[in-house]
């Protein structure tokens, strides 16, 4: 009771002096009624510098973050095509379970980066929802987390976050690969990501890994699948076993790719999100400095008409 | 007929050009290749991949994977490849050393596994540099 009381009594200390800040700062104005007050403007406008010297040094990192990790992206994409090329990518094929790999940022500020993953796994998720259908959501990343926990909370099977706290490399996505293999069931997974395109456009990508077993009943059905078939499979006692092996492979460096391509386009992303800001703080600053000095140059007319009318009331 | 490979991995490309014969190391033992093999495949063991260009041959060592032959070409995807030519010999046989103590250290099933496989790696690291041909 004590401390409620202490505190209303902290709030009703604490809620005046708005209204006292208030009036001192309106109290220049006063002075001069024609001129707005010249000291909220410079107040603006340092601020607006200090966000501008701000946004400016994040482009910096971004830049220099992007251009180390673009050339990792672009090196990660030779693995990515052959396993295309064997065992295709099939975002149409109908199965039961199936579990969206949604690849987003840690950190905000980029542009549309993660709201575009959020959106296409949605999407994916309602295109591929129906009776007798399972969806699950693995989330990596913190802003797509946040996103998602809103209206799927019970889909969410699995979260990784702080991905990029040490720079990526594909050990440390195997074995987040390795986890979502292990703890999630799942007939089809769906890895949706943004793809690198250039520095101003990424495309929302849809990977899809099949498991093993949809493998096989696909190239045996000589379905979608059906090149696989032409393939003698050795080196394992049966061909299920070289299948799981190969998808789970698959899965790794397909995820390795997708974190990959996702991390560039976030720092693209991010890159141009804050030159434009930059940009916009300049605009704003320019403005403020012609407002502020009309107004100063307006004062400072008044004062000398004042004056030379004074003085020649005196004269006369 | 010309055969070509590619060896990849999730960081880089390692070769990508034409050969005249490669011999691999799959889980069911090595298997050579020539121009115009029936489509295949495969599994890659951890061992080393010789690969003959000029009537030389180059080794390389590979950290299991897998392969795909077909229509002359080859594609060999692993976790990790090194050429015999760049792997350090000194390193490599430390490397080999350390792993041989820690098979004797290893203790539990999982950690003699890793143990096992972490010397199966630094056997043909080494196997890569001095090939037995």
């Amino acid at each position: 009771m004590a401390m409620v009381a202490l505190r209303r009594f902290a709030t009703l200390l604490i809620s005046p002096n708005p209204t006292i800040a208030l009036r001192s700062s309106e109290e220049p104005v006063s002075s001069g009624v024609r001129c707005i007050s010249t000291q909220v403007v410079r107040n603006r406008m340092k601020s607006v510098k200090n966000i501008q010297k701000i946004t400016k040094a994040m482009k910096m990192v971004a830049a220099s973050k992007l251009r180390a990790i673009q050339t990792r992206a672009e090196n990660s994409r030779g693995l990515w095509q052959p396993f295309t090329a064997l065992l295709g990518d099939t975002p149409s094929v109908d199965v039961k379970k199936n579990v969206i790999v949604t690849i987003s940022a840690d950190k905000g500020l980029c542009g549309g980066i993660n709201s575009t993953s959020v959106k296409i796994s949605r999407a994916v998720h309602k295109f591929n929802s129906g009776p007798d259908k399972e969806n699950k959501y693995v989330i990596l990343g913190e802003k797509g987390k946040a996103q998602l926990v809103r209206d799927s909370k019970k889909g969410i099977e699995l979260v990784v976050t702080e991905l990029q706290k040490n720079p990526l490399n594909y050990t440390q996505v195997s074995v987040i690969a390795d986890d979502i293999l292990k703890n999630v069931e799942f007939d089809a997974l769906r890895i949706v990501f943004n793809k690198f395109q250039s520095v101003v456009s990424f495309l929302p990508t849809v990977s899809t890994v099949l498991s093993p077993e949809v493998v096989e009943r696909e190239a045996e059905s000589g379905g979608k699948l059906g090149d696989l078939d032409l393939y003698e499979v050795e080196g394992a006692e049966t061909k299920s076993e070289v299948l799981q092996n190969l998808t789970e492979f698959q899965f790794s460096c397909v995820m390795f790719n997708a974190v990959l391509e996702n991390a560039t386009s976030e720092q693209g992303a991010r890159m141009s999100a804050m030159d434009s800001s930059s940009r916009n703080a300049g605009d704003m600053l320019d403005r403020l400095t012609l407002t502020y000095n009309r107004t100063r140059q307006a004062s400072i007319t008044t004062e000398l008409i004042e004056i030379i009318s004074g003085a020649s009331a005196l004269e006369g | 007929m010309t055969l070509n490979l590619s060896v990849l991995t999730p960081n880089r490309i390692v070769w990508d050009s034409e050969v005249e014969e490669i011999v691999l190391s799959t889980n069911s033992g090595q298997i050579g290749i020539l121009s115009n093999h029936a489509p295949i495949a495969t599994a890659v063991d951890i061992g080393i991949l010789r690969i003959r260009l000029n009537d030389q041959w180059l080794t390389m060592a590979l950290m299991g994977g897998f392969a795909r032959i077909g229509n002359n070409e080859i594609t060999v995807l692993v976790n990790d490849a090194e050429k015999g030519s760049d792997i350090d010999p000194q390193e490599a046989q430390q490397t080999l050393e350390i792993a041989e103590a820690n098979v004797k250290k290893a203790e539990g099933r999982r950690q003699k596994i890793e143990a096992n496989l972490a010397l199966r790696r630094a056997r043909t690291r080494v196997e890569a540099i001095n090939p037995i041909l």
